[in-house]
């Protein structure tokens, strides 16, 4: 199912990657056991299609931001719930121990189109050339993209700032 | 000068903080995937059966719109042994003593053994990786045996190492090899000295890149760039960066393999008078937040912005002490008579210079305006050979030396009678250093020049105090 050389290459890769990722991961989540999920579970897909991937390291990152993203929707509705059952219980019942939380929550804003590009360049620090391929656009599209997230973060940030 | 950086900027900028792995956790994911695979081979096989069945009833059409351009599913999906397509160039696995494919691996990846240690750089306090030569020549790669060329991480300031992939080129022999490596970020990182390879995937894959027969002695990166020294240089052996007559910065934004030429600092040479023909020598590069400055082989300072590719001026304005130039090259490509750094304050350079009963005078002057203009800050303890200078952010300056570290204690330019030094501990090592370098104010890294020592040292108290860290 899964030969000896495969393995070692799939293990040398974790080993490469998987600290950056989760650590990636974690300053888009709320804690470390989040992170170790979401960054388990990228690498668990991964190896499940091993060996029909070209580029292992970005297909990664792709799984990842839908993760997140998909953890963010998750930990919204029940923060609806949350609040939809209980008056006593604040507005935000997670702790966020992170400086990032409040432009984080900017991100979450973001329309997809602006978010995958946004967090695949300047979270994951692949190049615009990287992530025009990942996401299938051309260049010139996740650049203006980018220009746009950028736009709109400083806008919300200058707001809030005023 | 430099782009103006808000707080989208800064925080863009911050770097991501590795968070490691819960021990066991690769063979759990294994052991899962393992799961989901024979599970969608179930699903797959068990969709067969059905288009199978299904295609002895169905009317005609429907089977020509599968025969052309769809694959089906049963055939997609029964990969028991697939081949290992990944378009990753080859690179030889992390360490000499890898163990064999047969044997289910666990764990980090070991760093190989007898590493011997010729450049380290650090891309956060905790994270940092080194080059060097490790295994036994014969027994190194694959690909290559007489390879060895490797490398080790740490995730946790040196407290343990572990092997990563490494460029394949060996040790520095004239213009091949490479002995030198700085990272950008845990993403972007160079390996040099004399050939450039490049990585923009956390080291995992090592590119080379065409310097078209220069060799790369210095190379620095700062923000989103990289500058090198590229030079013409004939030196043989081990001493790549010996024989060097015609310099030139080169740049490329991280990210990409986009080496372009830096206007204004190009074809630099040394020559002892004009219309004679250049001597060797050797130059240097120090970058800041903000400005870059090269020690020039003839001893000039230019200086240029880093953000970008622009031009870089010679920033001298006032003469060159006498015997303060470059000189020839160390082994690692540093000049050895005269050295530049930068700290959080200014650039500071040491001019090494023979005295009374052979003892090295190392003569320290600073600039706070760029270089435009020196006030000398004394001089470095007499004891030993100099062979690297380091700037603190917070203004203090190290010399590494054949006989040990020296840390100043004040800051550089803040005091008239120049600086002072203290009592250094832990940093009494046969044959000294090679090479020190801070990464704060109170974390900094030392190579011992004796590599048989298979470690690097730290101090995590500004320089006081110096530790061993086993490359191990």
């Amino acid at each position: 199912m899964f030969r000896a050389s495969d393995r070692v290459a799939a293990e040398e890769l974790f080993n490469a990657c998987y600290p950056r990722l989760a650590g990636w991961v974690r300053r888009l989540v709320d804690d470390d056991d989040t992170a170790h999920e979401i960054a388990s579970e990228a690498f668990t897909r991964l190896l499940a299609r091993w060996s029909s991937l070209d580029n292992p390291q970005s297909y990664l990152y792709m799984i990842a931001t839908n993760l997140v993203r998909d953890h963010w929707r998750k930990v919204g509705r029940e923060r609806r719930a949350l609040r939809a059952v209980s008056a006593t219980v604040p507005a935000d019942g997670v702790h966020h121990p992170a400086q990032d939380v409040e432009v984080r929550a900017l991100i979450q804003a973001l329309p997809d189109r602006l978010r995958r590009p946004f967090l695949l360049h300047y979270y994951g620090g692949f190049p615009v050339k990287d992530v025009a391929v990942m996401l299938g656009r051309p260049e010139g599209t996740v650049k203006a993209d980018l220009h746009h997230a950028r736009a709109r973060l400083r806008a919300v940030l200058g707001e809030a700032d005023g | 000068m430099d782009e103006p950086r808000d707080d989208v900027d800064i925080w863009l900028s911050e770097r991501v903080k590795p968070l490691l792995p819960h021990p066991g956790t690769f063979e759990r994911i294994r052991r899962r995937a393992r799961r989901r695979k024979l599970g969608q081979a179930a699903i797959a096989a068990g969709g067969a059966a059905v288009i199978v069945a299904a295609a002895l009833t169905v009317p005609p059409f429907i089977d020509s719109q599968l025969g052309r351009g769809q694959t089906p599913i049963a055939n997609s999906s029964t990969t028991a042994t697939p081949e290992h397509t990944h378009s990753r160039s080859p690179s030889p696995p992390p360490s000499s003593s890898s163990p064999p494919s047969n044997v289910t691996p666990s764990g980090p990846p070991p760093v190989p053994p007898n590493f011997a240690v010729s450049s380290v750089t650090f891309v956060s306090l905790t994270e940092g990786w080194v080059l060097g030569q490790a295994g036994t020549p014969g027994q190194c790669g694959p690909p290559n045996a007489f390879i060895c060329t490797s490398r080790a991480i740490t995730f946790n300031g040196g407290t343990s190492w572990q092997g990563g992939h490494a460029p394949v080129a060996g040790l520095p022999k004239g213009a091949s090899g490479v002995s030198q490596i700085r990272a950008l970020d845990g993403r972007n990182a160079w390996a040099f000295g004399p050939q450039l390879y490049a990585t923009h995937d956390t080291g995992y894959t090592w590119t080379p890149v065409n310097t078209n027969g220069m060799r790369v002695i210095d190379l620095e990166t700062v923000h989103h760039r990289a500058f090198a020294v590229w030079a013409r240089c004939t030196g043989t052996g081990a001493d790549f960066a010996a024989n060097c007559t015609g310099f030139s910065l080169y740049s490329t934004p991280a990210g990409r393999d986009q080496w372009a030429p830096v206007p204004g600092a190009t074809n630099l040479t040394m020559s002892q008078a004009a219309g004679l023909a250049p001597v060797p020598a050797s130059a240097q590069l120090a970058l800041t937040n903000t400005v870059g400055y090269l020690l020039a082989p003839n001893g000039d300072v230019y200086s240029g912005p880093i953000t970008t590719g622009g031009a870089w001026h010679l920033a001298t304005a006032q003469g060159i002490p006498a015997g303060c130039l470059p000189g020839r090259a160390q082994r690692d490509g540093v000049p050895s008579r005269a050295m530049l750094a930068t700290t959080g304050t200014g650039i500071v350079e040491l001019c090494a210079t023979t005295g009374t009963g052979g003892v090295q005078v190392k003569t320290l002057r600073y600039s706070a305006d760029g270089g435009r203009t020196w006030q000398p800050a004394g001089t470095a303890p007499p004891a030993g050979i100099a062979t690297s200078l380091s700037g603190t952010p917070d203004g203090r300056v190290l010399v590494a030396t054949t006989t040990g570290i020296d840390v100043s204690a004040n800051t550089a330019g803040s005091s008239p009678s120049g600086l002072s030094w203290i009592t250094v501990t832990g940093a009494s090592v046969p044959g000294g250093f090679s090479f020190v370098g801070m990464t704060s104010d109170t974390q900094g890294v030392a190579i011992p020049a004796n590599k048989a020592l298979h470690a690097v040292w730290f101090t995590y108290d500004g320089g006081k105090n110096w530790v061993e860290s086993p490359v191990r």
